[in-house]
């Protein structure tokens, strides 16, 4: 019978909101306290401590006591951290759904940072292009972002098309060769001094410290991405490449093509993150966004894409983002020790796929039991 | 008492019932054949004795003791080995190394070269196999590494042999060898369960026959009491007997499809045929005469092809998708799960794939037009599905091939292409999908029909062509039709 409960437990993320709420209960729960200092804005709109004087008249800062995990600066924080790793596995479910995948996203990540910063260094205060108007200076450096990480996808499925070589082959090269580009070009140096207004944009804030605009970028990608996969012609063309590649091929679906958008996109994403990062905290290195695909291969796979392709959405990835991210911050609030976050996300990754397994196997036998 | 006794065996895959309550004895060192049509659960069977597939229900005895095998290691240890049709080996390894993979001779972890190739020696002597163990399993031909998997049977001490379909690619000096080796077997009290649907190996062969139908026990005799006749009879439940096609009173219209010296380097050459409005031509040839590369080739997935193709007389370029696509031909490919659809995707889905630009504005696709058009077609097809929304992959063989025709349908082609229209399908989907044709050519489109079941393109066809060696060997007008006469120019043997 399809009771509202039923219907809830068949919505396909439901599984993963479950998993979020759990992680979050668990985190408030065994967290702990934490004294956070208080804060006020004077006349001037300033940011400035609030104090207390005491009954013998000593002034001490005033501290407010919350949950570690619960408290607004925490959820900003994490909602920040998150934007950067859902939008690029937004990108990395469109190529996972198609049935590749992309290790170089993080490397593209770097490469997009790096050129977007010496183009913005060049207009920012200390460059030679000073003068400029900074509307222009930003445009050119949002456009070298951007666009770099957009070429850096479209060179990738390019080889892939062109040469048949396992998409595993072509971007575990890729992330090599791109990082390798981005350190040559910064001689591994740090890139900075970027025109202020760029760096204001992306860290407007509202409330108590939360940076809205990775955040709304971010649910504009999943917007995005969700009505490119489940409402496009395009997307429907990327599920069935990934379902059954012949198939489609026999179905007149000019395969290459499709491909090459796939990995133009994840490269896009890659990029629309390396802007945000540039924003925020105002420099670039070539080291920047190491080990990101391990991130966001890991939200994709927790979300829900299956690796042998033609399964997974948009919003998944997007909460599996979120769940990465929650044990990412989780071993910090609960002190454990950083070097053991790897490990766990690690482990997370392959207890998703073994669950996906799992109930793989589970609707093939209520299909098999319904044919009886 | 009987040597292997199944009582109620039941087995369900997703969307088929392959297995319906089979029970019947097999006597200790005869050779059983299992006969049934394609889909009749014989080959399940087969798995089940030999722990390839766990039955889901019933009960299996052997000298009186219920076994239940649950996998083919399982198996091994009660005695039973299956000789698989397809590849069964690790093609990449040594015939020794393959017939020793389980226990391989070795000291201190490394592997005792001249113990595993004596010992291979002895295990493909004792069925008088004279093959070199040290040879690669990939460069066997396939009775040569059925013989492997032979050896390897009796070498682990068989009891009973299950051969599925053992002689469905062998020579016939291969098959001659095999059946010596099969009396040989039977010879030394060997039970051996012969898989297979050519009547004749059969009443050489065997001592008793268990007839399947559509997963149900049809009967379980003695060979001399039988005859093919009757044994046919039973397989298909009735006289098959497809209606007399209602295109055939009409006459064919306008040169829908016209190819003229088609050719493609060593899969077929010098093709020349023609299909016009409202007609049903099939094709047919044994496996490997290139039928189906002919209609791939026309469809444009052969990129080397040469020759002329016009449809409607308009000239079609050759080797592009897009084009014939354009021109309005449709491909059913032979394999669908593979080449026909995309299991993991709808029915709605599967029906739109070839017409998604039709159906989309500015690259969205309109759901409420995608739907309609699907359920036109489940509707008017008669597919057995929950709903729109179903995944093909739970759907029987017959449901998913209407799909993957509705798939062309949608698009209104003008010229089906159409490979093994019913292979996998189970009987009484095959009527409805012969009627379905039919009422295809009476709109006045062209069905190029290509098929192993001779009896189908009789049922079917105005004419048939008959391919042989990539060359056309033929053409059979309806008036002639014949198994014999086709059987004669499938295989180039002069009539009598």
């Amino acid at each position: 019978m399809p009771s509202p409960l039923r219907t809830l437990f068949r919505f396909q993320e439901s599984g993963l909101l479950f998993v979020i709420l759990a992680l979050g209960i668990l985190l408030t729960a065994f967290s702990g306290t934490v004294r956070i200092p208080l804060f006020e804005r004077d006349a001037d709109g300033n940011r400035k401590r609030v104090f207390t004087t005491s009954a013998a008249g000593e002034r001490a800062p005033a501290f407010t006591v919350k949950n570690k995990f619960l408290n607004v600066q925490n959820l900003a924080q994490l909602a920040k951290d998150t934007s950067f790793i859902a939008i690029m596995a937004v990108g990395m479910a469109v190529v996972i759904i198609s049935g590749g995948i992309d290790l170089s996203v993080g490397s593209v990540y770097a490469l997009a940072s790096v050129l977007g910063a010496l183009v913005l260094h060049r207009f920012g205060p200390e460059g030679p292009g000073a003068g400029t108007a900074p509307w222009l200076g930003v445009l050119l450096g949002v456009g070298a972002c951007v666009g770099t990480a957009a070429l850096c996808g479209l060179a990738t499925g390019g080889l892939i098309v062109a040469l048949r070589v396992h998409p595993f082959i072509i971007t575990l090269g890729g992330m090599a060769i791109l990082r390798g580009i981005a350190f040559v070009v910064t001689k591994g140096q740090s890139v900075g001094g970027f025109p202020a207004a760029f760096r204001d944009i992306v860290r407007s804030e509202i409330g108590d410290g939360l940076s809205y605009v990775p955040l709304l970028v971010m649910l504009l990608v999943l917007g995005l991405g969700w009505i490119f996969l489940s409402r496009l012609a395009a997307g429907r063309r990327v599920y069935a490449i990934g379902g059954n590649e012949l198939a489609a091929r026999f179905s007149g679906i000019r395969v290459a093509r499709v491909k090459l958008g796939v990995y133009l996109l994840s490269g896009l994403a890659a990029g629309v993150a390396a802007l945000l990062s540039l924003g925020y905290y105002g420099a670039a290195t070539s080291g920047d966004g190491q080990g990101y695909e391990l991130n966001v291969i890991a939200a994709a796979v927790v979300g829900g894409a299956s690796l042998s392709g033609g399964r997974g959405s948009a919003l998944g990835v997007v909460l599996g983002a979120l769940i990465i991210q929650m044990i990412s911050s989780g071993i910090v609030i609960l002190g454990i020790d950083q070097n053991y976050s790897q490990i766990i996300i690690g482990s997370v990754v392959i207890a998703a796929v073994v669950l996906d397994n799992v109930n793989t196997w589970l609707a093939k036998r209520r299909l098999t039991a319904k044919a009886a | 008492m009987p040597f292997l006794e199944l009582s109620g065996i039941t087995k369900r895959f997703p969307g088929v019932l392959a297995l319906d309550g089979v029970s019947f004895a097999i006597e200790r060192g005869t050779c059983h054949a299992l006969i049934g049509e394609n889909g009749a659960g014989k080959s399940t069977l087969g798995k089940i004795l030999a722990g390839v597939h766990c039955a889901d229900g019933g009960e299996l005895r052997m000298d009186g003791r219920v076994i239940a095998p649950g996998t083919p290691l399982e198996a091994r240890e009660l005695g039973i080995a299956m000789v698989h049709q397809e590849l069964a080996f690790c093609p990449n390894l040594s015939v020794a190394e393959n017939l020793c993979l389980g226990d391989l001779p070795r000291r201190a972890g490394f592997v005792q070269r001249k113990e595993l190739h004596a010992r291979a020696r002895a295990m493909l002597a004792t069925i008088g196999a004279d093959l070199d163990p040290a040879a690669i399993i990939g460069t066997l031909s396939t009775g040569q590494e059925q013989l492997v998997q032979i050896a390897a049977a009796v070498g682990t001490g068989a009891k009973v042999i299950v051969m599925d379909e053992p002689s469905s690619s062998l020579s016939a000096a291969e098959t001659h060898e095999l059946f010596r080796l099969v009396r040989e077997l039977k010879a030394r009290g060997i039970t051996l369960i012969y898989v297979s649907h050519r009547l004749e190996e059969l009443f050489a062969l065997c001592d008793n026959i268990t007839v399947l139908r559509d997963g149900r026990h049809v009967v379980t005799e003695s060979i001399t009491r039988t005859d093919p006749h009757r044994v046919v009879t039973q397989m298909i439940g009735r006289e098959l007997l497809i209606p007399t096609p209602a295109h055939l009173g009409r006459a064919p219209g306008h040169r829908r499809l016209a190819v003229q010296g088609l050719s493609s380097g060593r899969k077929f050459r010098d093709i020349n045929l023609e299909v016009r409005a409202g007609e049903i031509v099939g094709v047919a040839g044994i496996i490997g005469a290139g039928r189906s590369e002919v209609i791939e080739a026309i469809f444009g997935l052969d990129p080397a092809a040469t020759g002329r193709v016009t449809v409607n007389d308009a000239p079609l370029p050759l080797g592009s998708i897009d084009a014939a696509l354009a021109a309005g031909i449709g491909l059913l490919p032979e394999d669908r799960k593979r080449q026909g659809l995309v299991l993991g995707l709808n029915c709605r889905e599967n029906t739109s794939l070839a017409m998604l630009p039709a159906l989309s504005r500015a690259g969205w696709v309109q759901r409420e037009r995608e739907r309609a058009l699907a359920q036109g077609f489940v509707t008017r097809l008669r597919v057995k599905t929950p709903s729109l929304e179903s995944l093909t992959a739970g759907l029987s063989g017959g449901n998913q091939q209407k799909i993957a025709l509705a798939k062309w349908l949608a698009r209104s082609c003008d010229v089906l292409l159409i490979d093994e229209p019913t292979r996998g399908v189970d009987v009484g989907a095959k009527a409805e999908i012969y009627q379905l044709l039919d009422e295809l050519a009476c709109e006045g489109k062209a069905l190029l029909v290509v098929s192993s079941e001779l009896p189908e393109l009789i049922g079917l066809c105005r004419r048939i062509l008959v391919m042989r060696s990539g060359r056309l060997a033929g053409e059979v007008a309806r008036a002639d039709f014949s198994e014999a006469a086709l059987m004669r120019l499938m295989a180039g043997v002069a009539a009598a």
